[in-house]
């Protein structure tokens, strides 16, 4: 049962975020922005506190924990934590910001505070209110540079994301129309019978909170959005809320017995391998770098979800990608943010030799590539080695295959196009860069570091936490 | 078939009808005329459910319904055309309406049929198809316009279906009333805030297809 220090944990995590977002509105800038790292590391801290007390169960009809919300919680606390401290050099490079700093801090803070909720609730109805509200608080943070693109940008977000989520929540009607209740640690507790109708709902289900995930065909929003945020928030978007989103559809996965239906494995699969090659395939033709990593958020998601799929170790992969993938991308748009700044480009075409332009950030941009792509031994080289190994384990030799391929592809495709930019000659005499634009350098290395010890401490001392989530979903431990 | 029964299906068939009409229309304002409407025929048909279930919580859904579905957004809607100066027509659209009207009926039918040889064991209320069918149009909708005025109207016509499955096999789903009030939400930030700040920077309520958002 909770005990008063797992009570206070969780109080932290929910206030520490709302209690920055009315700070932020305080009209001074300092209060603003140190509210904002102060609330994100309590936050952090509440969340770490509750990873290690294991603290699992419900509180009141509405709130529950258990390992892999707590995996999750650890997951979105800290990129809100790096994004809420290289925020302020962001916005102070932006001219004539559309939204002022109270006001981007205090989205921000209803952001995460959103993505939060979500974790900490244990009913599917409540989950999808979290998921939309993440829209809603997010939608306005791309318009921050105000230009016709952004604008274009969120319209798109918004949009096709709200006619996604309506989607699923169709799917949660039939749901309850069907087992009269929406509990989702009940029902993964006692999974109703499989029926055609429950089917058909998780399907939608996939559909619907798919299209959040980025999943093909449905991923049109992604890339426009996450290139035309601010890094931070671009950050945020492909490093945690696209995993929050597939938790989401994974709590309405849990309910189907395991092994789950054949037609629903097959259809996971089948919208996670599409999704990934689709990826990796755009990549190669991109012309802005902050949507190279956009299509790289949508490959490596693609692969997460075949993970979910294959179930054993191949979902305990899973995890270990997910987790990895949110510290590696963030950084790397950290450093994306950074040579915005100190070259005003996003053209990869228009970035070259940055190695001495920009020594610091070319560095961990290059380490962040290695990263997102899992290249050794980052924790994401790790967890895709797992899916590899349980398809293979389960007798998917035809998606084995195809996953090193799409993970391969991937690879050359984000890394020869960062190495240009990074070592290739430039054609005229480039500009010092933008003076500043290297401050938040240091984020993008910590969270590389962490992406890094993930990989070489996933298995020997974090495999309690993360077998704990995979079993939840009927995963196993490597 | 009783008279209530009679009642559901028979506005349920008038829903269907405002939603193939809003397929058919290329001028945005018939067209927010059509999805006020058809949010009047939900209400409608809340009301009477409410009415004969005896259910506070629909009533308070169609009055919702009525209110910021039929009256507030629609009226937003119209301010932002007059403030956009927009001629009323959308570009894209007005030639191809045969195409966007046959798309509509095609996708009515197969919606139908999906939903007979899925759902329909679980859900023999009459007409328990239509939410579904009227969830299928708003997102054709919303994938064939690029009108964002229009695509508003999409995003209601969803919404509508939702509530709409919601009062006709779910009503004592938790928290509905809460749940469409956050969906009103997102339609009065849709319409009241990032359309101004289209109108503001684009000028237009027409996508543009920015050439940078491709590749």
């Amino acid at each position: 049962m909770n005990d008063a220090l797992d009570t206070l944990w969780l109080f932290l995590l929910l206030v520490a975020p709302a209690a920055s977002a009315v700070l932020a509105l305080v009209p001074y800038p300092a209060v603003g922005r140190d509210a904002a790292r102060i609330g994100s590391l309590v936050a952090l801290a509440a969340a770490l506190g509750l990873l290690v007390e294991g603290a699992s169960g419900r509180w009141g009809e509405y709130l529950g924990l258990d390992s892999l919300s707590e995996v999750f919680l650890v997951m979105v606390t800290s990129i809100y934590a790096t994004s809420a401290w290289y925020s302020d050099g962001y916005l102070r490079a932006v001219h004539r910001p559309f939204l002022t700093p109270q006001i981007y801090y205090a989205l921000l803070h209803a952001f995460a505070f959103a993505m939060i909720a979500t974790l900490v609730v244990s009913d599917l109805g409540l989950m999808w209110i979290g998921i939309e509200a993440t829209t809603v608080a997010s939608a306005l943070l791309i318009v921050l540079e105000r230009k016709p693109t952004s604008v274009e940008a969120a319209w798109r977000y918004t949009l096709i994301a709200s006619a996604g989520l309506t989607i699923a929540l169709f799917a949660l009607l039939l749901i309850y129309a069907t087992t009269g209740t929406l509990d989702a640690f009940a029902l993964a507790a006692a999974p109703p019978a499989v029926t055609l109708p429950i089917e058909m709902a998780v399907a939608l289900a996939l559909v619907g909170y798919g299209t959040k995930v980025g999943l093909f065909p449905m991923h049109s929003w992604l890339p426009d959005a996450h290139s035309e945020a601010p890094s931070p928030i671009s950050a945020l978007f492909s490093g945690v809320l696209l995993p929050t989103a597939l938790y989401t559809f994974a709590r309405v996965y849990a309910i189907l017995p395991r092994p789950a239906p054949a037609a629903i494995t097959d259809l996971l699969i089948l919208f996670g391998l599409t999704s990934a090659f689709v990826g990796a395939f755009l990549l190669q033709r991109q012309r802005s770098f902050k949507r190279l990593f956009a299509y790289s958020s949508m490959e490596v998601m693609g692969i997460a979800v075949v993970g979910l799929a294959l179930g054993g170790v191949a979902l305990y992969g899973a995890l270990v990608l997910l987790v990895a993938h949110a510290f590696a991308k963030s950084a790397a748009f950290y450093c994306s943010g950074n040579v915005l700044r100190g070259t005003g480009t996003n053209r990869i075409d228009e970035v070259r030799d940055l190695r001495h332009r920009m020594p610091r950030t070319s560095g961990a941009w290059i380490l962040a590539a290695f990263a997102v792509t899992g290249a050794p031994p980052f924790g994401t080289f790790l967890g895709e080695l797992l899916i590899v190994v349980g398809a293979l384990a389960a007798g998917w030799y035809d998606v084995a295959l195809l996953l090193a391929l799409v993970i391969l592809i991937a690879f050359l495709g984000v890394n020869s196009q960062i190495g240009r930019m990074v070592f290739g000659e430039p054609t005229a005499a480039p500009g010092p860069a933008h003076p500043g634009a290297e401050d938040g350098a240091w984020i993008a290395f910590v969270n590389v570091g962490v992406a890094l010890v993930i990989g070489v401490a996933a298995l020997p001392y974090l495999s309690g936490a993360l077998g704990a989530a995979a079993r939840i979903l009927g995963g196993s431990t490597p | 078939m009783d008279g209530s029964t009679e009642v559901v299906a028979l506005v349920g068939v008038g829903i269907l009808l405002t939603a193939l009409y809003l397929q058919s229309e290329s001028f945005v304002d018939p067209m927010i005329g059509g999805i006020a409407l058809q949010s009047l025929l939900l209400a409608l048909l809340l009301g009477w459910l409410a009415w004969s279930e005896k259910s506070l919580d629909l009533l308070v859904l169609a009055a919702l319904t009525v209110i910021i579905r039929a009256l507030v957004i629609p009226y937003v809607l119209r301010r932002q055309i007059r403030a956009f100066r927009w001629r009323l027509r959308e570009i894209h659209a007005a030639n191809r309406v045969t195409g966007h009207a046959l798309a509509a009926v095609a996708a009515a039918i197969i919606a139908w049929f999906v939903f007979q040889q899925t759902f329909a064991s679980g859900f023999p209320e009459v007409g328990a198809a239509l939410p579904f069918v009227l969830l299928v149009q708003g997102l054709l909708m919303l994938a064939t316009r690029s009108n964002t005025l229009v695509q508003v109207i999409g995003y209601l016509e969803e919404e509508n279906a939702i509530v709409y499955a919601g009062a006709l096999y779910a009503h004592a789903f938790p928290l509905f009333v809460e749940t469409v009030v956050f969906l009103d939400v997102l339609g009065v930030v849709l319409v009241g805030v990032i359309l101004s700040i289209q109108r503001d920077v684009t000028g237009t309520p027409e996508e543009s297809a920015l050439e940078e958002l491709s590749g």
